[in-house]
């Protein structure tokens, strides 16, 4: 007997085969054209990685080749507190914490409660030692990984830090150099696209393409690493004796407006960031202004040498004070010298004789002096955060501006400003921008930093004859303290009272300075010294001249520099 | 199919193909093929088959390469990673060591240093001048 089936049931199964094979053709031919890419891209996630492949941050150098910053990969460690057991599967949290917790200098208990926290994968120290890296690698605990990470190391400490500036958690340049050159050192990221094994192991037949990183540019400073440490080491020692509230010193290569040295007090450790202080990041240097006192005299002086009004023998009839714009401005202490020379104005530091140069002069000219020896402006030094101080546009001065200004009131400048202009004095009447960074090299070579200058202040002979007044300023006059034994000296104190809020002076309390270059005759470095309020008070340029002397006898012994004195 | 049954397979075509030639009328060169002829036509085949053969085993041969081409390559990868992953590493401790250095190079280090060895900044320094120096000879 033959079984038959009914046409019917014959094309309901036809109808359904028929339906069934359209819809799955349909749903073929949906993931064949429109779904391709999803599918495409699911089966490309799962072999290939797409990596951002850093670039390595540029070195930092001194001069003289020694490392001031630079980048290294080191170990954090990591871990999985579901992973720690032992071969029976029992929890070991415990062990691992305390096995730990001697190596990290951690508490075993604080160890375990982040380990119990709950998460799943956690740091528990970034960026460790190589030394504790290896120690914790070697005791094979289980849970516990390694990742790599790069971190900027500074192996001179906090030598250097204000001019370095540092390198926050984002992996951003902050402050210095390394903010003001932040995108040359950061490079640019590249990126890898490979095929990768089950074991994450690149594929060597697979996909491959590579844009390769290019790493940031290695910058060499015009920083000396042996000025600035005995630069640091002296201010450091001064501000702790005269118990001041902080200091600048600048040293600059008057021949072409190189920083060799540059030192902030308060300072800070680049590897210890976040426990700094805010006016630790300050670099004083630059960023900081003050009423410069009688440093600025020699200024004055050159702007009437230089127009022509006075010269070194010019004498005057010192009583001890004197008036302009119906105010009248004393000596220190009132003092009476009587017949006095320019000289003797600049050795003696006379405010009146300074009033008197200034009124020979004029307050047009002094003002036109004043902006090209560069003050009211920024010099453009290569860091981040300078600040240009403040010379009050002519207009606005009062007829006493005239006599406050020639000894250093009612202005303000920066350290690097003074040292800038004192440069122009000890070169032969030039003012160059100081800069920091020497050179940058990149991929294509060594690209080297040209001097710039800016213009022309004073004339050769009036440098000449002033850097003559500023040599006996020491050598018989008021800087002595300043004076070196075989070396010429040319400098000039400052004392200068700290405004208050409330538009008078802070009452005893002063700023202490001292700018000079050695040796006088073909000078190889001005140093400017800063102290604020130091606890000798009116006697504070002694300790100001003290850590001058220290810094040049350092450097001169260093540099192997001739004696050019007896 | 076994190599000699391979070889005996032409030869059963080559009766079937006689026989059919002899159902034919021929001129009498034609109806007995000379054993040159023969032994032409035997040769054709084996040739033919020793080409397949050659093919199949070249191809065989070419794919054996590849594959031992591309696993070497592979491994070459492989050990090229392990390699680079040794040249970083050696590349790390170099730096280390570089930053370690220039540590202990620092002259604020170096001053410590020397203090705590007892030693003092000297006084005074000596310089000879060589022009003096000269005049004395």
């Amino acid at each position: 007997m033959t079984a038959t089936i009914s046409h019917t049931r014959l094309r309901v199964l036809f109808a359904f085969f028929a339906v069934a094979s359209l819809l799955l053709s349909g749903r073929l031919a949906y993931w064949q054209t429109v779904g391709r890419a999803e599918l495409l891209s699911r089966a490309t996630d799962q072999v290939h990685s797409d990596l951002v492949v850093a670039a390595q941050r540029g070195v930092i150098r001194d001069r003289t080749g020694a490392i001031l910053a630079t980048t290294v990969e080191l170990r954090s460690l990591y871990a999985i507190p579901g992973l720690m057991t032992d071969k029976g599967g029992n929890n070991i949290r415990s062990t691992v914490a305390a096995a730990l917790a001697p190596i990290l200098s951690e508490k075993a208990e604080v160890l375990r409660a982040a380990f119990d926290s709950g998460a799943e994968w956690l740091f528990v120290r970034r960026r460790l030692p190589e030394e504790t890296a290896t120690k914790i690698a070697a005791l094979h605990l289980p849970g516990l990984g390694f990742e790599m990470e790069p971190k900027r190391l500074y192996p001179n400490g906090a030598v250097g830090a204000q001019v370095l500036g540092f390198v926050n958690d984002d992996g951003l340049g902050q402050y210095g150099v390394e903010g003001r050159y932040a995108t040359e050192l950061s490079g640019t990221p590249g990126r890898l696209v490979v095929a990768r094994d089950p074991a994450n192991r690149e594929l060597a037949l697979g996909l491959r393409t590579a844009v390769p990183a290019k790493n940031g540019d290695d910058l060499s400073l015009t920083i000396d690493l042996a000025v600035q440490n005995a630069a640091e080491r002296e201010l450091a020692a001064v501000v702790e004796r005269e118990k001041a509230t902080g200091g600048a010193i600048v040293v600059l290569d008057p021949k072409d407006g190189a920083v060799l040295a540059m030192a902030s007090s308060p300072t800070y450790d680049p590897a210890r960031v976040g426990s700094a202080d805010a006016e630790a990041l300050r670099n004083r240097a630059i960023s900081w202004t003050y009423e410069p006192g009688s440093t600025m005299k020699a200024i004055t002086v050159a702007a009437a040498l230089d127009k022509g009004v006075i010269t070194p023998t010019t004498s005057y009839q010192d009583v001890g004070y004197a008036v302009i714009g119906g105010r009248k401005l004393c000596n220190a202490l009132c003092k009476v010298y009587g017949p006095t020379t320019i000289t003797q104005i600049l050795a003696r530091s006379q405010n009146a004789g300074a009033v008197f140069v200034a009124s020979k002069l004029g307050a047009s000219d002094l003002n036109s002096y004043l902006q090209a020896f560069g003050f009211g402006q920024r010099t453009g030094v290569d860091l981040s955060a300078e600040t240009g101080g403040i010379v009050r546009p002519l207009a606005e001065w009062y007829p006493v501006d005239l006599g406050t200004i020639s000894f250093g009131q009612g202005l303000s400048v920066t350290p690097l400003q003074l040292a800038s202009a004192y440069a122009a004095i000890a070169n032969g009447g030039t003012l160059y921008r100081p800069y920091v960074v020497a050179s940058r090299r990149d991929a294509d070579g060594e690209h080297r930093t040209a001097p710039v200058a800016v213009r022309r202040v004073i004339s050769e002979e009036t440098s000449r004859t002033l850097v003559t007044m500023l040599t006996a300023t020491v050598d018989i006059g008021i800087a002595n303290a300043a004076s070196l034994k075989g070396y010429s000296v040319a400098g000039k104190t400052g004392t200068a009272q700290i405004p208050s809020d409330d538009g008078s002076y802070v009452d005893d309390a002063y700023i202490s300075s001292f700018a000079g270059f050695v040796p006088a005759i073909d000078p190889k470095m001005v140093v400017v010294v800063v102290l604020e309020r130091p606890e000798s008070k009116l006697l504070g340029t002694v300790p100001a001249m003290n850590t001058f002397k220290a810094i040049a006898t350092d450097a001169l012994r260093y540099a192997r520099v001739q004696p050019d004195r007896p | 199919m076994t190599f000699a049954q391979a070889v005996r397979a032409p030869q059963a075509r080559r009766v079937q193909h006689r026989l059919h030639r002899q159902a034919v009328p021929h001129h009498r060169g034609a109806s007995r093929p000379s054993a040159a002829a023969r032994a032409r036509g035997a040769s054709w085949e084996i040739r033919s088959f020793l080409v397949a053969s050659g093919v199949i085993v070249s191809c065989f041969l070419l794919v054996l390469l590849y594959l031992a081409q591309a696993t070497a390559v592979s491994a070459a990868g492989y050990e090229a990673q392990r390699l680079a992953a040794q040249r970083d590493e050696l590349r790390r401790q170099n730096s280390l060591l570089m930053i370690e250095s220039a540590r202990l190079d620092s002259p604020a280090r170096v001053e410590t240093e020397a203090q705590r060895l007892g030693l003092v900044r000297a006084a005074t320094i000596g310089v000879v001048v060589p022009e003096a120096v000269a005049a004395t000879r």
